[in-house]
């Protein structure tokens, strides 16, 4: 509480009181949102290869946590996946268990090219849908060009840059 | 005029009527410097509370739209704003709460804010407006801060508080002090001549709109710079009032920090290491659409966008009616739904702040609220105009006609009313601080302002 309550020498409790709000105010707690409705978001961890090459298998996992701790059960998880220039051909594969909270596939892609995972996971109410986007191979010219459509002023990008 | 009355032995009517004209003397400064702001308040608020049907007047060609058929998504109304305005940096997405409703991007560019009304069924844009030109948001800047940004803001709320202060003195100075006459108390007395006339215009209206005016004064003040913002962290600090980011307080950051992809930056090569680039990718815009409709969101949400890396989608809506209000927060990189804040878990102070704004704003009710609000809005014009009247019939023309001041003594319960008026509201207590200091250093010592001001 920030308010004081004064008697006596009225008129200096009074100032100090005033002032005291006017300088010092209150401020927010950082817990304060502990106080109220409080969500259990999943959060997932993607394992992914250093390099990956097209035509042969690549092991893509996700570790499901809720509040640091592995999921034990999830209601359901999806990995879909598409290339960039190819949205029409999303596939979906359902990964299987490996260990506590952690669900992978072995995927193999056909051609070079920038890829998109889109991991679809629930338990409960907490769902969540994050995409990962991963390079195959070489990337072609018009995908690299993609990648830097959304770039902000060039000399800005470079300040910010880190 | 009254004599003075200076004796050490006071009978007991005497004390009375010493301390009646020292609350009356309150009464008199205290409305003669808050009635103009009373007044501007009245006007500009009579306006505001019709926002919304002068909005849809004015703004008809940007609101409406024609369905047919599906809505286009998004990503690609918001590509198109894009394409139209190349370098600006859109802020935020408003989907229309219903079928006949454009869907809005609020954009920056050129240092200015703009808002781009979109056809969701075209894909077109309609128009845009500047919201430096929006009308009913200067009649808001005017009501709230008088348009002069934060200094403007405290002399509103001064004034807001002082009129507490004008509502007590005037409560205590209209009880009956004879037997009870209900005639000039509660109902006007229409023949008794001007004088009486003007006496009662003053002082029936305001008794009767005490009650209302009160209400606005009280409703209003949360949402003042200084006394509400400490109000509401002192509420939300509590568990009692809005959550976190409601209203004070920040927004929660993703909660995804690590294995964000990065943008390589030179064209032609891939600059950075191909990990660099491998990792979550923001959620799209439509993602967040389907998750609002998943969560049932009220549909007249807005989605503001994250600013930085670290950011989160926010999802707020603030309908006529406090039930409805949602702020949802969402995490930009999985969707995963951050906090989902709405009326019903808000504190206890909360939920009465919230159904005090929305009756405040005369949206809680529709047009029953916005008449009686009206009618409080025009009783307020018309007791700070009929006091002003009392005081320019009464004024001697040699000084300002105020009723002599009395020795604090004289007035104990008073000052600890006032006092606590001062501490309930600090900016009161300033100025209290300022008045008592203008007293001792200015007024006492100056002849001129003595007999004018009446000390």
């Amino acid at each position: 509480m920030c308010s004081n309550k004064g008697d006596g020498t009225l008129k200096k409790v009074f100032l100090i009181t005033i002032f005291g709000l006017l300088l010092g105010g209150c401020s927010l707690k950082e817990d304060a949102a502990e106080l109220y409705l409080q969500e259990q978001p999943l959060h997932a961890e993607v394992v992914l290869p250093e390099r990956i090459t097209s035509e042969e298998p690549v092991p893509i996992k996700v570790i499901l946590t809720q509040y640091g701790k592995k999921v034990e059960e999830v209601d359901s998880v999806e990995f879909e996946m598409w290339k960039h220039d190819d949205t029409n051909h999303a596939t979906v594969e359902q990964p299987s268990e490996l260990e506590e909270g952690t669900y992978g596939i072995n995927k193999t892609f056909e051609r070079d090219g920038l890829y998109y995972i889109k991991i679809h996971a629930s338990k409960g109410n907490a769902i969540i849908m994050p995409k990962v986007q991963i390079v195959v191979g070489e990337l072609s010219k018009s995908e690299l060009e993609y990648l830097q459509k959304d770039l902000p002023e060039k000399e800005e990008g470079h300040d910010h840059h880190h | 005029m009254e004599t003075v009355i200076n004796t050490t032995t006071k009978s007991d009517a005497q004390q009375k009527s010493s301390l009646y004209r020292a609350v009356w003397r309150w009464h008199f400064y205290a409305g003669i410097i808050v009635a103009p702001f009373l007044i501007i308040l009245a006007v500009t608020g009579s306006i505001y509370l019709f926002k919304p049907q002068i909005e849809q007047v004015i703004y008809q060609d940007l609101f409406e739209v024609t369905p047919q058929g599906d809505k286009i998504p998004a990503s690609q109304q918001i590509e198109e704003v894009k394409r139209l305005y190349p370098d600006a940096v859109i802020s935020k997405y408003r989907p229309g709460e219903n079928a006949t409703r454009s869907s809005e991007v609020g954009l920056t560019v050129n240092d200015q804010s703009l808002t781009v009304f979109m056809d969701p069924y075209t894909g077109k844009s309609i128009g845009e407006l500047n919201n430096e030109d929006r009308i009913m948001d200067k009649i808001e800047e005017f009501h709230g801060e008088l348009m002069i940004g934060i200094i403007g803001d405290r002399i509103v709320e001064l004034a807001a508080c002082w009129t507490i202060v004008l509502m007590v003195t005037g409560l205590y100075l209209w009880l009956p002090r004879k037997k009870p006459n209900m005639s000039s108390v509660l109902y006007m007395r229409w023949n008794k001549g001007r004088s009486i006339l003007a006496r009662d215009l003053h002082v029936v209206p305001a008794f009767w709109i005490t009650a209302g005016m009160l209400f606005l004064v009280m409703t209003g003040l949360p949402w003042s710079g200084f006394w509400g913002t400490q109000f509401q962290t002192i509420a939300t600090n509590s568990g009692a009032g809005y959550p976190p980011s409601v209203w004070v307080g920040n927004a929660p950051v993703s909660t995804v920090t690590k294995d964000i992809a990065e943008v390589p930056w030179a064209a032609e090569t891939l600059d950075v290491p191909v990990s660099e680039v491998q990792g979550f990718i923001p959620v799209s815009i439509d993602d967040v659409v389907q998750i609002a409709n998943r969560e049932g969101v009220h549909p007249s949400y807005t989605v503001f966008l994250p600013k930085e890396a670290t950011g989160v989608y926010t999802l707020s809506a603030f309908p006529p009616k406090a039930e409805d209000e949602i702020t949802m927060h969402i995490d930009q990189y999985s969707g995963a739904v951050l906090t989902d804040y709405r009326f019903d878990h808000y504190g206890f102070i909360g939920q009465v702040v919230a159904l005090g704004i929305t009756l405040h704003k005369g949206t809680q009710f529709g047009l029953i609220n916005q008449l009686a609000s009206l009618l409080i809005c025009l009783g307020i014009i018309l007791v700070a105009i009929s006091g002003f009247y009392l005081w320019l019939k009464r004024k001697p023309r040699k000084s300002m006609g105020a009723p002599k001041s009395t020795s604090i003594k004289n007035m104990k319960l008073f000052l600890v009313v006032l006092i606590g008026l001062g501490i309930l509201f600090p900016l009161v207590g300033l100025s209290l601080i300022v008045i008592f200091l203008m007293d001792v250093l200015l007024i006492k010592r100056i002849p001129f302002l003595k007999r004018f001001l009446h000390v």
